[in-house]
């Protein structure tokens, strides 16, 4: 088969995976670069309890398979072909009998992992953590998320029965009570998602606090491009900003489960207090390289790794929920094992498919963004493969149909089109780079990742949705060119990596230069510097402490510095001095004194030897006072009083009264003699009269090279023809829906509840185009489709976006530039930007819309009100409480 | 980065204390390209006030409790501060971080790094944290010193920040850039354990000397107390800190740069800033002189608020109230002919009214279209000004009165010698108009922009804003086909066919072709130059890649590997 222009569009670059894909079909770009085994994934799910201490509650790798047919431990120690689709077996088997399972002795090393998990003294916090440790042999990455439980007034029974049958079977094993897994009459309907998502919670919550702060509308007086993504990102930097302390971004008050009723959590519980940490343990590839593109990927990929997470976490709580019900020890062991491997070969198959699955290698949009010499071809390729499109799915208007939808979400060209305000100094078509929101980046840093994530789900609206598009076909080129066609259309922004050039060593992150950290002995070093009389330098260091001492304060006065001087004048030229020149003089305009003020509560509060528990009691303002107990979880139980205390208060206002009022009242608490000391009341402040200036120093800086980013979203998340549906990529190809329509809805709900956008988002939608039937649906996470064998509801087709498509082509066809085509193909998707902010001002003021009117007065069709509004909403968030 | 670096260590006499901390002080949030700026700036404005700032009595931090191995920067150090002049970011370095709540996250990270979180071999990086306290990357390590316990000293360089997400992003950079600073000063501080100990060798000195219970913490105290410049024999090393952490924090809130382009500015910012460019040029070449000429760039620049506001007297405030005055079938008129490009002469006495129509009628078109003689006392020719207004003595000469594509507005006063009108916009109660042109085509057919334009401004239900948003859209629509059409003939020079069908996919046909067509032409000649040289040259780099289009097909070809 002589291959075609897409194939070549959807090559594979990797070397050396060529020959394990011997299908004969078009190959893909394939992420990894080293095999990935299931089994180096593990997951532990550990319990701290007060009174017990700590107990397993599940560890895979203690967890036998026992079933004839299998004899094999894990079934998954066969990693699955490269090019095949990673399935677990259960699901496929699920038909049989379910596998049984063994529950053996834990691994040896898990008491140190629930060392790490838990850390060595108690915290009382009781939202969620987060912690991730490098394991260095064998090197594994562990992630954990420890919890606080939360317990239903009625069930006292907690995960006691669970660890009590686990001790009482021991290693037995019986096989007996296999199908009770899936025969349990109490099934679980999804933790509860219907009500959340369907009660209105979403849906009020999108009317109010999920609008950004309202934007005047672009289209008056000086309406400039990218307004949006600024305002989005400069929010984001605030939203993250340190500078005012710590505020919590969103509830901490996320638990652990272990009753239906997760409403009322019973005051005499609370004192009881436990903690169950799930963890992950990824074992890392040998090979050096190998290991570390895994974790390149992993921690720039992090987000989805812990959306994934949170979803095995809910089954494990459901899991331990569900098996309580069940009277018997062995067969409620037998339910539980079954629900959690079941779940955690769900997680397993989602990283692997996540880390191996094939990737469009050309996205156009982003080839456009970063390459321009190759824009003409680029242009007719597009235009080909979208012509060819357009006429096999005429009959249904497939393409219009899907790009309507396509538009309506992935709402990231938008800003794209937004006319900016200054000349562009490249030609006319190529799109002048938003300058503003450079300068933003550099003076307000957030984090870009999440800026490009946002784009590709289309998280740009009021209220905001994320979006994802699937297309499904059993024909794989039909498919890869709608992939390759909506590529252009689903944006997102270009990520460059400013790094140092390779094999340069001389860091800024270096303290010690050369200078000091020569070979040189320190007897001789000495003498170089003239910094240390010899004869103190001489002497033991133990003498020279003082000295020390002294120079600093020497430095501070101003008196002879060499080495500073020497080391910043090689910096940064411009500071060079002559002569043994001190540090820099304090700047007499440049004060420090923006927060001026010293820390309130200096170190004179420190206690002396006391615990940690003094220690942190003393120190920390007593809203954000986290207990510590030390020793054996017993002993704590003595201060059931302090626990009670509420550390949950949020501040996103804090005044300065409050915060010494509960210091002063807080110290009443404590027990020992330096809490008294730390009494505000007893500390003189200083009046804010004599302002701190700091030493300036310059600052250093290091030549760096910027190179295209490998690992961000922008590659990682536009999917090629996968052999498995994937709830993560913001665009995929799969061959059957069989899966989707198995996964969609609770995807959907689940990322409502746990975005891996790290913000809160008001619903989740899934636009499927089956390129077999011709048809594109609509799924969302607010709207249940009644209809059996249905995903979601069709599109219609918007008119605007219609003409567009076929005048553009036709353009084409008129054999006009290709480069040309795709300007006027920009020009047209303004229009539609124009248009929303006609529709935007139209709806300014009112309460609710005459559709009959809007398309008689400004010129909107029905069939384009959707669109319109959903791109009104990305500017003018009003827009979005009207329409709906 | 919106992080803070902080050095901690594990001191043996007072436990985990907080040694140094560099923090990154943003400005104030630059001026969006929005009028949004002022809401964000005052909220910004709002929360700085929120956020506390004492002063402490710097004898607090002199307590005894605290030992040299606890201390960096002395009390009366001020503190170290870089400036980062590109952004306006100050790194400020000091013991503890000076504002009160983040000196309990850092004293948080701190405790725990060195306390409660366990790591396997005790150095290496942990990351933790929640929402409540911050999210804490970590490292902790070994320092080597020949009278400490175990002959090393435990410290860890903690990075605190409230986005999780990408501190997490950032693991590998950081990592890689703190090992540095860590294995740096180890080996300095190594090769100061080494020289010591070849001076005293303490593992002897400590087996020889008799161990009592009572005396040993006392007895070591003094070593207890050493410093971190002491251990590595750098008596800088907190400005030398400093500059790596400021470095750190600068370099990963840096480390990833985003390419994010926005839309092509629109035909209408093109012109404007091309003339604007020309004003420029032309008064740096005549010094002084063109003023007048400048003025009216401004007019073009900032849509002529300045003037028409400025005067009070009778005028025109939009396209619905001209429409209004003249009544429909007149404003239907005069319209047609702006949007046709024919001449618009007003004549009056009235100079501020004559300027407020021309303000009015020329947001129907195209900034490159416009060329307006608000007031002039002789007639100029059409080439020169499409908008032209005339005292009421100015005669006209006859081939343009005569001329189908003239349109003479005539101001009469309905009242002479009145005197009373102040702001009186009641232009009807002081003026009649009346419109008088050669032209013979039908006025009421198209264009079709004219008719779309009509049913908004007929629409009461619409506010003026809205009209002139539809406005905008409007001509940004036709705007587009002029760019196709110009592209098809002007650049690609096709025939007449081809250009049909061009105008049958551009909407342009039907009812009303002729006067499309018309617009179309006329809107032609306001394109911007950069545009149009675009085209140019980019038709002439396409027909470099044509002529070589062959050839490329074929190395397409073999450029495939046959992959099998």
């Amino acid at each position: 088969m002589a291959p075609t222009l897409l194939q070549k569009l959807f090559s594979k670059k990797t070397p050396g995976t060529t020959s394990s894909s011997g299908t004969g079909a078009a190959p893909e770009l394939c992420w990894a670069s080293a095999e990935f085994d299931l089994a180096q994934i593990r997951l532990i799910v550990h319990q701290d309890c007060e009174r017990r201490g700590r107990q397993v509650l599940f560890d895979s790798k203690a967890i036998r398979k026992l079933d004839p047919s299998e004899p094999n431990a894990e079934e998954t120690k066969v990693p699955p072909a490269r090019s095949g689709a990673c399935q677990i077996n259960s699901k496929a088997s699920q038909k049989e009998s379910p596998p049984t399972y063994q529950y053996t002795r834990p691994a040896s090393d898990v008491n140190m992992l629930g060392e790490m998990m838990f850390g060595s003294v108690a915290m009382s916090y009781k939202g969620s953590t987060l912690k991730i440790h490098h394991i260095r042999s064998p090197p594994q990455l562990m992630v954990s998320k420890v919890f606080s439980t939360r317990h239903g007034s009625s069930n006292t029974g907690s995960t006691n029965t669970l660890q009590d049958s686990f001790e009482s079977i021991s290693q037995t094993c019986p096989s007996h009570t296999s199908s009770l897994a899936h025969s349990n009459p109490v099934d679980m309907p999804g933790r509860g998602h219907s009500e959340d998502g369907d009660s209105g919670i979403a849906r009020s919550a999108s009317l109010s606090s999920f609008l950004a702060t309202p934007m005047p509308s672009p289209g008056s007086s000086s309406s400039s491009g990218c307004a949006s993504s600024y305002q989005r990102r400069l929010l984001r930097s605030q939203a993250t900003s340190l500078q005012h302390g710590p505020i919590p971004r969103w509830s901490t008050e996320e638990m652990f489960s272990l009753s239906d009723e997760s409403c009322s959590s019973n005051p005499a519980m609370a004192r009881r207090r436990k903690k169950i940490a799930v963890s992950i343990i990824i074992s890392l590839p040998e090979k050096e390289e190998e290991s570390h593109s895994f974790q390149e990927f992993f921690f720039s990929h992090f987000p989805l790794f812990e959306s994934h997470m949170n979803k095995l976490k809910t089954a494990i709580e459901r899991a331990i929920i569900v098996c309580r019900r069940v009277a018997e020890a062995s067969q409620r062991v037998q339910v539980y094992l079954c629900r959690v491997m079941e779940a955690l070969g769900e997680f397993r198959m989602t990283v692997w498919n996540l880390y191996m699955a094939p990737r469009i290698t050309e996205p156009v949009w982003l080839t456009m963004v970063s390459q321009s010499a190759e824009r003409n071809q680029l242009c007719q390729r597009f235009l080909k493969e979208m012509s060819v499109l357009m006429e096999h799915g005429a009959k249904t208007q497939f393409l219009s149909a899907l790009l309507t939808a396509v538009l309506m979400y992935h709402l990231a060209w938008v800003p794209t089109v937004m006319p900016s305000n200054h000349l562009p100094i490249k030609p006319v078509c190529q799109k002048p780079a938003s300058h503003t929101v450079d300068l933003l980046a550099k003076s307000h840093p957030y984090n870009p990742l999440w800026a490009q994530l946002g784009d590709l789900y289309g998280a740009l609206g009021s209220p905001v949705r994320v979006c994802r598009t699937v297309v499904v076909g059993r024909r794989r080129e039909l498919v890869q060119r709608v992939l390759y066609i909506l590529s252009y259309f689903i944006r997102c922004s270009d990520l460059q990596e400013n790094a140092q050039p390779q094999g340069h060593t001389d860091s800024p992150a270096n303290p010690c230069p050369a200078q000091y950290s020569n070979s040189a002995p320190l007897s001789e070093r000495t003498n170089e510097t003239p910094l240390i009389p010899k004869s103190e330098a001489a002497k033991p260091p133990v003498c020279t402490e003082n000295t020390n001492d002294k120079t600093l304060s020497a430095n501070v006065d101003g008196a002879n510095d060499a080495p500073v001087s020497e080391r910043t004048s090689k910096k940064a030229p411009k500071s060079d001095s002559a002569g043994p020149s001190p540090l820099p003089e304090p700047t007499s305009e440049r004060l420090a004194c923006a927060d001026p003020g010293w820390e309130p509560f200096g170190d004179a509060t420190d206690p002396v030897g006391g615990g940690l528990e003094h220690i942190l009691a003393n120190q920390s303002p007593p809203v954000q006072r986290v207990k510590f107990t030390i020793g054996s979880p017993r002993e704590s139980d003595h201060d059931g009083q302090r626990c009670g205390r509420g550390l949950h208060r949020k501040l996103p206002h804090r005044r300065l009264a409050d915060m010494r009022r509960n210091e002063s009242s807080d110290s009443s608490l404590g027990d020992s003699d330096e809490e008294e000391t730390a009494s505000p009341s007893q500390q003189a402040y200083t009046p804010a009269t004599e302002t701190a200036r700091e030493y300036e120093l310059p600052l250093p800086s290091c030549q760096t090279e910027s190179r295209a980013s490998v690992n961000h979203f922008g590659r990682s998340l536009l999917g090629g023809y996968c052999p498995q549906y994937m709830p993560d990529f913001a665009l995929h190809g799969i061959s059957s829906d069989q899966r989707l329509k198995q996964c969609l809805m609770t995807d959907l709900e689940h990322t409502v509840l746990h975005p891996a956008l790290d913000e809160p988002v008001a619903e989740a939608v899934c636009i499927v185009a089956d390129t077999d039937r011709l048809c594109v649906q609509v799924a969302t996470s607010q709207r249940r489709v009644c209809e059996p064998g249905r995903l979601g509801r069709d599109v219609m087709v918007s008119s605007l976006v219609h003409t567009l498509l076929t005048s553009v082509l036709q353009l084409h066809t008129l054999n006009i530039a290709a480069d040309f085509c795709v300007m006027h193909l920009e020009d047209r998707l303004q229009e539609i930007y124009f248009k929303s902010c006609s529709l935007a001002e139209y709806l300014r003021g009112q309460r609710r819309v005459h559709v009959k009117e809007l398309g008689l007065a400004l010129g909107i069709e029905s069939s384009d009100l959707p669109l319109l509004a959903a791109v009104a909403s990305t500017h003018s968030p009003y827009v979005a409480q009207i329409l709906l | 980065m919106n992080a803070l670096v902080a050095l901690c260590h594990f001191c043996e006499l007072h436990g985990p204390r907080t040694l140094f901390c560099t923090e990154a002080v943003h400005p104030p949030a630059p001026s969006p390209p929005q009028p949004g700026s002022a809401l964000l700036g005052d909220r910004e404005a709002e929360r700085e006030g929120e956020g506390l700032t004492m002063r402490a009595n710097s004898s607090a931090t002199q307590r005894a409790d605290m030992c040299e191995g606890c201390r960096s920067l002395p009390v009366s150090h001020p503190g170290f501060v870089s400036v980062d002049t590109e952004t306006g970011i100050r790194f400020l370095s000091h013991q503890h971080p000076r504002q009160a709540q983040l000196f309990s996250v850092v004293r948080q990270a701190c405790v725990r790094s060195l306390s409660c979180e366990v790591c396997p071999g005790r150095e290496g990086p942990i990351f933790f944290g929640d929402e409540q306290h911050g999210f804490v990357f970590s490292h902790t390590f070994f320092i080597k010193d020949s009278l400490a316990r175990g002959f090393q000293r435990w410290y860890s360089i903690v990075m605190v920040a409230m986005d999780r997400i990408y501190l997490i992003n950032s693991w590998p950079f950081l990592l890689r850039h703190l090992k540095l600073t860590i294995q740096s000063l180890q080996s300095t501080a190594l090769k100061v354990f080494d020289s010591e100990q070849g001076v005293c060798p303490q593992r002897a000195v400590r087996m020889n000397s008799a161990f009592s219970p009572a005396v040993f913490p006392h007895q070591r105290s003094g070593n207890a107390a050493r410093s971190l410049p002491s251990l590595t024999q750098h008596p800088n090393l907190w400005a030398s800190l400093h500059a790596s952490f400021s470095w750190l924090l600068k370099a990963c809130g840096s480390r990833l740069t985003e390419k994010l382009l926005e839309g092509a500015p629109t035909e209408d910012t093109l012109v404007l800033i091309e003339r604007q460019t020309e004003q420029e040029e032309e008064m740096n070449a005549e010094g002084a002189g063109g003023k007048s000429e400048s003025a009216q760039c401004r007019d073009f620049l900032f849509g002529d608020d300045g003037k028409g506001e400025e005067y009070c007297g009778p005028n025109f405030r939009s396209l619905r109230h001209l429409r209004q005055v003249l009544g429909a079938a007149e404003f239907r008129q005069l319209a047609w002919h702006v949007l046709m490009g024919n001449q618009v002469i007003w004549r009056g006495t009235d100079r501020g009214l004559i300027q407020s129509a021309f303000n009015v009628l020329k947001t129907l078109l195209p900034v490159g279209c416009v060329r307006v003689e608000a007031y002039s006392s002789q007639y100029e020719e059409a080439y020169r000004y499409n908008f032209l207004g005339l005292s009421p003595d100015v005669q006209i000469p006859a081939h343009v009165s005569s001329s189908e594509f003239t349109v003479l507005v005539d101001v009469l006063n309905v009242e002479q010698g009145c005197v009373h009108v102040v702001c009186d916009d009641d232009v009807l109660s002081l003026y009649q108009f009346s419109i008088s042109s050669a032209n013979t085509q039908p006025v009421d057919k198209g264009p079709t922009l004219l008719n779309k334009l009509e049913v908004a401004l007929t629409n009461e239900n619409l506010s003026v804003e809205v009209v002139s948003h539809c406005l905008l859209c409007l001509k940004e629509e036709w705007m587009n086909k002029v760019k196709v059409l110009f592209k098809f003939t002007k650049v690609d020079g096709r025939g007449r066919d081809d250009t049909q069908k061009v105008l049958v996919l551009l909407g342009a046909t039907g009812p009303g072709e002729e006067d499309n067509v018309r617009l179309l032409k006329f809107w032609m000649t306001g394109l911007s130059k950069t545009y149009k040289s675009h085209l140019m040259t980019a038709v002439r780099s396409i027909d470099v890649i044509c002529k070589s289009g062959n050839e490329r097909v074929s190395k397409r070809s073999s450029t495939y590997p046959v992959s099998v």
